[in-house]
């Protein structure tokens, strides 16, 4: 599943490469926070894990072999933060010095495998295994579950990137330049082995991982259980926050199908868009077919800085889209930031992220 | 005179094991101590609480007249000083020797202490040439052997020229020969103003490298005397698990008596 | 195929440790790339990996494919090497993902085969595919044959990545290969003790089993290595040393690397 250079064009890189580090960002800062000076040893050795992991060829039900991520177990023992953290760490010494993956595609692998994959990891073992003891079977069977939905929400998101490049990346003659197909063939050629191979054995190995270690050495499934030393139930504000961020990033991505749509949404028209429109459409009020007088007199009031979702700059439609989503999303943040902020201030109190 | 060590009452536990019991000594300037003991007595431990990496559950542990704390290791004024003079050999060298290369292990400590670059520069060079790594400054640490991984791991602090050397197992799982280099050069530091600190269940070097044993068993001081005494104390041996008895034969003679065995020798 | 798992992962965890015997050897000789600084051949390297990506011509990556096997056999990388470590492989994994694309593609047909038709943009597409895969991983197989991997690190910490990543990467590094023979030990050691064939259930709970005491270890030996960092001085703001310096061929090397890169990126668009 390791997506080699050639596959994604420069700007999907690109924008993988901002999500990723928006990632890798706040994973740093959370962990320094809690594990202080710790983080390196243990991250490293972790990824050094993780590593090892994903070398294992595991024997399948149906007499196949699959290799697993080691994502769910990470994220497991070590929480989000850590596991996207250990598993980049891995992905970049696997593409770097074992030419598994790609430089320019890194970002990408990171996003939909240490990220995407921990997250929904850690979301689903969470959901699944709440409330349960830290001994029950319940947590091998969230193990092994949440590894195959981490897996293949990995891989899906991998199939989307893959099945956009066609229809957004192509040349005069229509000659796919990247990945050469599209949704429709990429997204089940890439589920279908996920959805068989690899997915099992990330749930084999994160269920026998969980299962081991609830006999071996528990405490190491204690950090993420909810359940503290003490019987205390943890918090579980933070994942739910990160897990908006991966919906407004994949949404972000998304933006460019709009492309696909013909003509233009009904009533976003323009004057000259207007008239046609009702010309066209067989009515019996032919008194439309004029522009009413105070939309002629206002449509010139407010010219956007990036019309038709494209600053002028910017050749590609598609990459004018993603741009556009970028803006508006970081205008919404800052602004929403700067609004929390003030709020906070307001009240006498220093904000805590 | 203020000891350089003191530790009154010590006591360490972790998930529920004592490690160590109320354990008070004295260390002085120059010491050359030997800590004896089987496994798992807590001749580690000991020597991890007298670095300052873990911290006492009961009891106070002084270091040249000043209490030893967590809060004051915090403190850059106190812990830069502090990690140059005391200096930690770990029993396994993998643990050590953490950084890329031969040359970047030696040089972590110094670079981490904030020398200037060309003191650090000359005086790694300096350490590599006296622990005779020059060689394989630019080794991977898998490329290494055992007795080389020691050497290095002995480079890397002895580059400080620390107070005090603390030694875990320096010669444990070791050839004849690298052992002997390794006993050969704490040697040398009799009668310099060194103070070494072995941790060792290997009794044969003991007298080598000590001039005072102090054994422990199961995380309480047994005992504490110069060596020869320590050695011939047989009913004090086999109760700290250091030597045991058994059947055995000598020239055909079948006898059983308390001994020890060391890799190639069979000692009465 | 009880057998296989164990020797099928340790063939694997074998593979690793030529490839690092392999780029250390190689790393030492004496040839183009190992002359130049290691952060222009980072960089160099890197450029000409981002140039690939930014080609939309067949004819400017197989330009660039033909710099690369040039300054391989200039830095003392055989094309044997070459094909056995890259060329064969990536045409095994991209070359069956591509091959559907000759059919699949919508254009204009230019032959048949069996009733599937191939198009020039299918050929084309695949084609593309394929070479800019091929291209990539060689560059980035090159930088690390001729670079030792502290020194890659190195490099990028000089191109201002953030040092605590380096660190990690540098760990990371070097305990991969301590975890992966103590690996091996277990597999061995379940290797002899086995009689006959396992069963695929009784595989997988002998991984889980590996991988967990392999958990356990690694967390120990993080938490050693903490205490041994912190009793050499580290105090949470890791310090790096960086003792490199230019010199006139090493900038002539990466304006080479950057004209290189520029040009493709221009004739290819």
């Amino acid at each position: 599943m390791h997506i080699p250079d050639g596959y994604l064009s420069p700007s999907t890189c690109g924008v993988l490469y901002v999500g990723a580090m928006a990632g890798w960002y706040s994973s740093i800062k959370r962990l320094k926070r809690v594990l202080l000076s710790r983080v390196i040893p243990l991250i490293s050795v972790f990824a050094a894990f993780s590593f090892v992991v994903m070398m294992f060829n595991l024997p399948l039900p149906g007499g196949t072999t699959g290799h697993a991520l080691g994502v769910t177990i990470a994220a497991i023992v070590l929480g989000p933060s850590g596991a996207i953290l250990a598993l980049s760490i891995a992905l970049g010494i696997q593409a770097l010095f074992f030419g598994d993956g790609g430089i320019t595609t890194l970002g990408a692998n990171c996003f939909n495998m240490a990220i995407v994959g921990s997250l929904v990891a850690f979301a689903s073992y969470r959901m699944i295994a709440a409330g349960a003891g830290l001994t029950s079977r319940r947590r091998v069977v969230a193990a092994a579950v949440a590894g195959y939905l981490a897996v293949n929400a990995a891989a899906l998101i991998a199939a989307v990137e893959f099945g956009i490049q066609p229809m957004l990346f192509h040349d005069a003659s229509g000659t796919p330049l990247y990945a050469p197909y599209p949704l429709r063939i990429a997204i089940p050629a890439m589920m279908i082995g996920h959805l068989t191979f690899a997915g099992l054995a990330e749930a084999a190995i994160s269920g026998g991982l969980v299962a081991y270690l609830q006999v071996a050495d528990s405490g190491l499934l204690r950090a993420t259980s909810g359940v503290a030393a003490d019987g205390d139930l943890g918090r579980s504000t933070a994942p739910s926050l990160r897990r908006l961020w991966i919906m407004i990033a994949i949404f972000m991505l998304l933006t460019p199908l709009g492309i696909l749509a013909a003509g233009t949404a009904w009533g976003e028209w323009s004057p000259a868009q207007m008239t046609q429109t009702t010309a066209s459409a067989p009515s019996a009020n032919s008194a439309a077919s004029t522009v009413p007088a105070g939309l002629q007199r206002l449509s010139n009031f407010w010219t956007a800085p990036f019309p038709a979702y494209a600053p002028a700059f910017v050749k590609s439609r598609s990459f004018g889209y993603l741009l556009s989503a970028m803006f508006g999303v970081g205008l919404l943040l800052i602004v929403s930031l700067a609004a929390r902020s003030w709020a906070a201030k307001s009240r006498g109190k220093e904000s805590s992220a | 005179m203020t000891p350089l060590f003191e530790l009154r009452d010590v006591c360490f536990d972790y998930d529920g094991i004592t490690a160590l019991r109320e354990v008070s000594l004295q260390i002085m300037r120059g010491d050359r101590l030997a800590l004896v003991g089987a496994n798992g007595s807590g001749k580690s431990t000991l020597l991890r609480i007298l670095d300052g990496l873990c911290s006492p559950s009961r009891g106070s542990l002084y270091f040249d007249g000043q209490q030893l704390t967590a809060e004051l290791l915090q403190r850059d004024d106190f812990a830069l000083p502090f990690r140059r003079r005391v200096a930690l050999v770990f029993q396994n060298p993998d643990v050590q020797l953490f950084n890329p290369t031969v040359f970047d292990e030696v040089a972590f400590a110094p670079l981490q202490l904030g020398w200037s670059k060309e003191q650090l520069l000359s005086r790694v060079e300096q350490t590599l040439e006296y622990m005779r790594l020059t060689a394989l400054r630019d080794r991977p640490p898998y490329r290494l052997s055992g007795g080389e991984k020691k050497r290095v791991a002995l480079a890397s602090v002895l580059v400080l020229d620390p107070e005090v050397l603390l030694l875990d197992e320096p010669t444990a799982a070791l050839d004849p020969r690298s052992q002997s280099q390794i006993v050969d050069l704490i040697q040398e530091w009799k009668g310099s103003s060194k103070t070494v600190i072995s941790a060792t269940h290997q009794l044969e070097i003991v007298e080598d490298i000590a001039d005072r044993v102090l054994v422990l068993e199961a995380g309480q001081v047994e005992a504490m005397a110069p060596p020869q005494e320590i050695l011939s104390n047989r009913e004090l041996l086999l109760r700290a698990n250091l030597v045991h008895a058994h059947r055995h034969s000598h020239n055909g003679v079948v006898h059983s008596h308390p001994h020890l065995h060391s890799h190639s020798k069979h000692e009465h | 195929m009880s057998r296989s798992f164990l020797e099928s992962t340790t063939l694997g965890f074998g593979r690793a440790l030529t490839r690092a015997m392999l780029s250390e050897e190689t790393a030492r000789e004496r040839g183009l790339l190992q002359s130049l600084d290691p952060r222009v051949r980072v960089l160099g390297l890197f450029a000409l990996v981002l140039a690939v990506t930014l080609s939309h011509k067949l004819v400017v990556v197989a330009a660039l494919l033909a710099m690369s096997v040039v300054m391989a056999v200039l830095s003392r990388v055989t094309l044997f090497t070459l094909a056995k470590r890259v060329w064969l492989i990536v045409l095994g994994f991209t070359g069956v993902i591509a091959l559907p694309a000759l059919f699949l593609t919508p254009g204009r047909p230019v032959a048949a085969l069996g009733g599937l038709v191939i198009t020039s943009q299918g050929l084309h597409t695949a084609a593309l595919l394929i070479l800019r895969v091929e291209t990539a991983v060689t560059l980035t197989t090159l930088l690390v044959l001729c670079t030792p991997w502290a020194h890659v690190l190195k490099a990028l910490r000089a191109l201002r990545l953030p040092k605590e990543a380096i660190v990690m990467m540098a760990m990371t590094y070097r305990y991969l290969f301590l975890l992966v023979e103590t690996a091996n030990q277990m597999f061995e050691s379940r290797r002899s003790r086995t009689v006959g064939v396992l069963r695929p259930e009784e595989q997988r709970r002998v991984a889980a089993r590996t991988a967990g005491v392999l958990l356990s270890k690694s967390f120990a030996l993080s938490n050693d290595v903490y205490m041994a960092m912190q009793s050499r001085g580290f105090r949470g703001d890791v310090q790096v040393l960086s003792h490199w310096r230019l010199t006139m061929w090493d900038w002539v090397g990466l304006l080479s690397f950057l004209f290189a890169g520029s040009l493709a990126v221009w004739m290819g668009r």
